[in-house]
């Protein structure tokens, strides 16, 4: 039996390749960063000036023998110079970690905009392939993962790594003696709490497992919980969960029992430093050395608890790292996908386009050599209707998105006004090329931004003029808010013969020089919207060259010549009548076209 | 059924009760002795004052420092082992009822519900709710008891000290936990931007040939970066709140430790407290200092912990409307005979979707039923499978409403393959054999023979056991339905119900399952959903269903002679056949 296979791999706590790559984006904001770290090395000093402060209190004021008023005046003294130094170092960490979070934002911005434009450009090839959800993780979870990686992670361990210098050197500073002492445990404590830390965090990635296979498994059984319960399948359904669910249950056990070991374990530690401090400050004091005094002794007691500090969140530190590091892989792996329809260096430049089409020749495949098209060669004239029909898989499709340049063909040439498609820039291409589909992708927004899609230069008069000439004015009109009605993404609350007007109002407000229309065969449209959509079409079509593949009749018999395609080949061409009079295939089709709709 | 009995929080935590105290008194005995530490270094400290001691009476400080340290630890360990395993302990329980809840569920339940909330609430709630159980329950017990004891011994050695500790250390706790309010607000408000930018892609990306038809790339981009402008803005103001939390708390513990600088050392020169005292005082802020910020972080916990059970405990409260009742007869064992549906109409949402359905399906029959999308034909076949009940009217098995056959029953005797048939990431063999008690590797072996799905099977890497679904091998459409076919067939059910799964098996398959199913269907009702003649053909009965109504009945033969939809469908498909057949 095959096993079940592992989910995806983790990501390494570190990766040169991927951190270069990383370091590239923060090029722009180096000074910047720079800064930062400064403001970061001001603070681990002032925090750590701190605990000094405190020992001047001691020794000199609290165990001095001066008059109590000088006493007391010094401790006020101190008491506002501590004061003062702990506002500072708040200052000096606020500002930091804020101007840090600032950066981190810039830099992911610029990430997410880079992927976002990665997607736009990617072969459709690639889109068909990734389900949308897995794109959106791209630019939103991967993002965010690297972000925090940006403003918490990579400072967060600087700053510890600066406090704990810092601590180091004041020690030194204060007693050579106990810091000599205390170092020697130091070892001991990485090694401790870095062995716990391990084992943590090996349990969790367990747990991780875990649970995103008891997450895969009931997203599985809600979905079909109902085909389980057609089988009566509810007691075995349930004994499996409860199985998965125990093996969750015994990773956290696990967990639980590293967790558990973590603060315990600094507490001992953490108590042990303190047991050297006296005992060394202590037998220094016995023996009448002044290299230790009383307050050097509370001042090493503040130092080692903030020594331990940033060993607390080392494990969460390490998970942010390896997400991010993850999140890195994914990203780049997509920023470098080939995106193989590229614009030319030099491209033709066009105002407009007089409305030749010609496939001279085009063999075409999506993938290997499973031809959609065949050797197919036609030409039309500037202005001419014509309409593309044959059985589904016929390759009909294709040829309109071969115009528009979704594809590039394999063998032969797509030309638009004598010109290779590929030799435009695809923008310009598809700006003067308008496709109609009959059901369009309606954008979440409003009516007149699903006509005008967000172009700045299509006036409002001009939205209503082109909803008006297809028929679309008068239900837009009797909608609450007229062109401004918010629509929902897919279009839900409008019909289908509203969503097929608007496209057509789509596409004739930017007013294409050749148009491609999909005219699908749709049955859930009544006679009066089909009767409107028809009148539409006829207006569109008119004075420009289009290119219809085409169901209905009246379409059929509307334009001025009609390719008939098989299997990927242009078998016949001519009027309806020419053919009709042929009784070839296409007498067929129209006869089969004659039946449909047939509720 | 234990999980529709107790729907409080409560009972799941006092099912641990004893493990619970268990627990606190661990933390009882970890924090006495915590807060008895500072007691150490305070004589130790002003043992040193003096001057004049005996080296082993500092060493013997030292030493009781550490072992009071080695006695907290290993009460702590046991406290956190005890108490946070208990929370998981709960999780699992509490998942595990939902499961079984879920399991009595609905179609009612499972139309309305998102899957996707489902899981929500069975991930990020009950997390939730877990945390809020063990973390929260153990954090607070420990905070509470910190800070009585704490101030109690600072009352007890100088109240005067004791009173500004008790002035600045509640103030903490209040700020911190109204930081942590706001800054929730803040979180909530990134975060719907951030769903929007989530929002705009994935329509970005589903319409990316719209997109890219209309050369729009440009503009999207530029809106794109305008939500993430936006986004950064409120990123800001989060960070505004977020970023000084934590420099503000370490903050004002340095004003904790100047007033007992101000206060603590003015006492100390008058003779008031020794140095000692005051080295024990300044430890009680350190050691209170966890304890602040976790009064607010569990009050925290404890808010969202509530509102995510109240949306775990939606789903127990939810009961299922197809179950076994007062009105079940459990006497019934087994069905047969004719079926008849008398009257049935159907209501979903406030519209009819079936209107008086009359008809009589004699046992050992075979019922086509063919007709528009959209026209009722599947909820037809649920209705018969029970997965809904009929608003009005009634059906009938033999002498039975089938409302009155306890469900397990019905369910053993009816095999459904339904139009998308849901298979699971399991083995090709556990998919077909999915229905029956014990794997039975000839009957699963005969059944995808009748679907002629052993020619596929031969391909697979490893034929029967080959492993389905995303991670496994991906089967077209029409694989899917004749595995859906043969699990179905497995069970040898008495009433079969085949919804359409036909349509992406290509006609010569088809003709080959349709031979080959001949004899089976001589044995069993048989209920053919299609929109194929070539499926329907060879039933005893055709039923024509438009919206909601039978507006034609009859055998093939028959319905072919009358002008109607069957007949257009029949024509057409002809055509359709005729036209491949050109060449």
């Amino acid at each position: 039996m095959i096993k079940e296979p592992e989910p995806e791999i983790e990501g390494k706590l570190f990766d040169a390749h991927l951190t270069r790559r990383l370091l590239r984006y923060a090029h722009p904001y180096r000074f910047m960063l720079a800064g930062c770290v400064v403001l970061i090395l001001c603070m681990a000093l002032v925090q750590s000036y701190l605990p000094v402060l405190l020992q001047a209190a001691i020794d000199r004021y609290l165990l001095g023998d001066d008059e109590p008023a000088t006493r007391i005046a010094g401790l006020t003294r101190i008491g506002g110079q501590y004061l003062g130094w702990a506002l500072l170092a708040f200052g000096v960490r606020y500002l930091q970690s804020y101007w840090m979070a600032w950066i981190a934002e810039h830099i992911i911005f610029n990430m997410r905009a880079d992927i976002f434009a990665k997607i736009l450009r990617l072969p459709l090839g690639y889109l068909d392939r990734h389900p949308v959800g897995r794109l959106m993780t791209r630019v939103t979870s991967d993002v965010d993962a690297m972000q925090k990686m940006v403003s918490d992670g990579l400072v967060g361990l600087l700053a510890d790594a600066f406090v704990l210098l810092a601590i180091m050197g004041f020690m030194w500073h204060l007693s050579p003696r106990l810091a000599l002492t205390l170092f020697t445990i130091f070892p001991l404590l990485v090694a401790v709490m870095g062995w716990i830390n391990w084992n943590t965090r090996r349990a969790h990635r367990r747990v991780r497992h875990k649970q995103s296979a008891l997450n895969a498994h009931l997203q599985e059984m809600i979905t079909g919980m109902l085909t389980v319960q057609l089988f009566n399948r509810e007691p075995q359904v349930k004994a499996e969960f409860d199985r998965r669910n125990q093996e969750l249950r015994g990773g956290w056990f696990d967990t639980v029992r590293w967790i558990s070991w973590f603060f315990p374990s600094m507490e001992v530690l953490n108590a042990l430093s303190i047991t050297l401090v006296l005992s060394v400050g202590g037998w220094a004091l016995w023996s009448g050395s002044d290299t230790v005094t009383i307050g050097v002794m509370v001042a090493f007691m503040a130092y080692v608890r903030d020594f331990f500090r940033p060993l607390e969140d080392l494990s969460e530190k390490s998970t942010v790292f390896q997400s991010a590091m993850a999140s890195s892989e994914r990203i780049f792996r997509l920023l470098d996908e080939p995106e193989r329809i590229d614009d030319p260096a030099q491209p033709v430049q066009l105002e407009s386009f007089r409305g030749a089409v010609t496939f001279d020749h085009v063999w075409f495949a999506y993938n290997d050599e499973n031809w959609v098209l065949k050797d197919v060669h036609f030409e039309i004239a500037p202005g001419e209707a014509v309409a593309i029909v044959g059985a589904t898989g016929a390759g009909k499709t294709s040829i309109i998105s071969l115009i528009n340049r979704f594809y590039d063909v394999q063998q032969g040439q797509v030309r638009v006004d004598g010109h290779d498609v590929r030799a435009y820039r695809q923008v310009d291409l598809r700006r003067r090329i308008g496709v109609v589909i009959q059901d369009p992708f309606i954008f979440s927004g409003t009516i007149a931004s699903n006509i005008d899609l967000h172009n700045p230069q299509v006036t409002r008069e001009r939205v209503v003029e082109a909803a008006r000439y297809v028929n679309a004015h008068r239900f837009i009109e009797a909608l609450p808010q007229g062109y401004d009605t918010p629509v929902q993404e897919r279009g839900v609350s409008l019909s289908t013969g509203q969503k097929q007007l608007l496209a057509m109002a789509r596409a004739l407000v930017q007013n294409p020089d050749i148009l491609l229309i999909l005219d699908e065969a749709t049955a859930n449209v009544d006679t009066e919207s089909e009767l409107l959509i028809q009148d539409a079409l006829r207006k569109v079509m008119r004075g420009r060259t289009s290119i219809c593949i085409a169901h209905r009749l009246s379409t059929i018999r509307g334009v001025d010549r009609i390719l008939v395609m098989r299997h990927g080949e242009l078998i016949e061409t001519g009027t309806h009548t020419e053919l009709i009079s042929r009784e070839g295939y296409y007498r067929r089709l129209y006869e089969l076209l004659a039946h449909q709709p047939c509720s | 059924m234990p999980a529709s009995t107790t729907i409080s929080l409560g009972a799941y935590v006092r099912r641990h009760r004893s493990r619970i105290r268990q627990g606190i008194i661990f933390v009882f005995v970890s924090v006495a002795i915590h807060m008895g530490m500072p007691f150490i270094t305070r004589y130790a400290v002003d043992t040193l004052v003096d001057g004049d001691f005996r080296l082993g009476t500092i060493l013997g400080y030292a030493a009781a420092y550490s072992l009071a340290a080695l006695a907290m630890a290993a009460c702590g360990l046991r406290m956190r082992r005890i108490l946070l395993s208990t929370g998981h302990q709960i999780e699992y329980e509490i998942r595990r009822d939902v499961f079984a809840h879920l399991a009595r569920l609905d179609y009612y339940f499972f139309g309305r519900e998102r899957t996707g909330d489902l899981m929500t609430k069975m991930t990020s709630d009950l997390t939730a709710v877990r945390e809020f159980v063990g973390q929260g329950l153990f954090q607070g017990a420990r905070t509470a008891l910190s800070a009585s004891l704490a101030f109690t011994i600072m009352f007890i050695i100088n109240y005067r000290l004791a009173l500004v500790m008790l002035f600045l250390l509640p103030t903490i706790s209040l700020l911190f936990f109204f930081l942590l309010r706001l800054l929730r607000v803040r979180y909530a408000d990134s975060q719907e931007q951030f769903s929007r930018i989530s929002n705009f892609s994935q329509e970005s990306f589903a319409g990316i040939r719209t997109l890219r038809g209309y050369a729009m790339e440009a503009r999207q981009q530029e809106r794109f970066g305008n939500l993430n402008t936006d986004y950064i803005q409120l990123k800001m103001a989060l960070s505004r709140v977020e970023r000084p939390l934590w420099p503000a708390m370490v903050f004002l513990f340095g004003v904790g430790v100047v007033l007992i600088l101000w206060v603590g050392g003015r006492q100390v020169v008058a003779g008031q407290l020794t140095v000692g005292q005051f080295v024990q005082f300044s430890q009680y802020l350190f050691f209170l200092q966890w304890p602040m910020l976790a009064l607010g972080w569990t009050v925290n916990l404890w808010q969202r912990g509530m509102a995510s059970w109240q949306r775990i405990a939606s789903i127990l409260q939810a009961e299922p409307r197809i179950r076994d009742n007062e009105q079940t007869d459990h006497s019934i064992t087994t069905i047969q005979g004719d079926i008849r549906f008398e009257q049935v109409a159907l209501e979903l949402e406030g519209t009819t979707v079936l209107h008086d359905i009359n008809w009589v399906i004699p046992a050992g029959h075979t019922l086509g039923v063919t007709g528009p999308t959209g026209s009722g034909k599947t909820l037809l076949a649920s209705l018969l499978a029970r997965l809904i009940d009929p608003t009005h009217g009634r059906i009938m098995i033999g002498d039975n409403d089938i409302r009155t056959i306890p469900v397990d029953v019905l369910r053993r005797e009816v095999g459904m393959a339904p139009q998308e048939a849901f298979l699971f990431s399991d083995t090709l063999a556990n998919n077909i054999g999915f229905g029956l008690d014990e794997p039975d590797p000839e009957k699963i072996f005969a059944a995808a023979e009748l679907a002629e799905l052993h020619p596929d099977v031969e391909k697979f890497p490893a034929r029967f056991d080959t492993w389905l679904g995303e991670r496994g091998v991906t089967l077209s459409g029409g694989q899917r339905q004749r595995t859906a076919i043969s699990r179905a067939l497995a069970r040898d059910p008495g009433i079969l119900i085949l919804d359409d799964v036909f349509s992406a098996i290509d006609t010569q398959t088809e003709a080959a399952i349709q031979a080959r199913l001949q004899p089976v269907l001589h044995d069993r009702t048989t209920l053919i959903i299609s929109h194929r003649v070539s499926s329907l053909r060879h039933a005893d009965c055709i039923l024509v269903l438009q919206d909601g109504r039978i507006t034609q009945s009859g055998t093939h033969a028959e319905l072919v002679q009358q002008a109607g939809y069957y007949r257009e469908l029949d024509e057409v498909q002809r055509l359709e056949a005729c036209l491949e057949g050109v060449s």
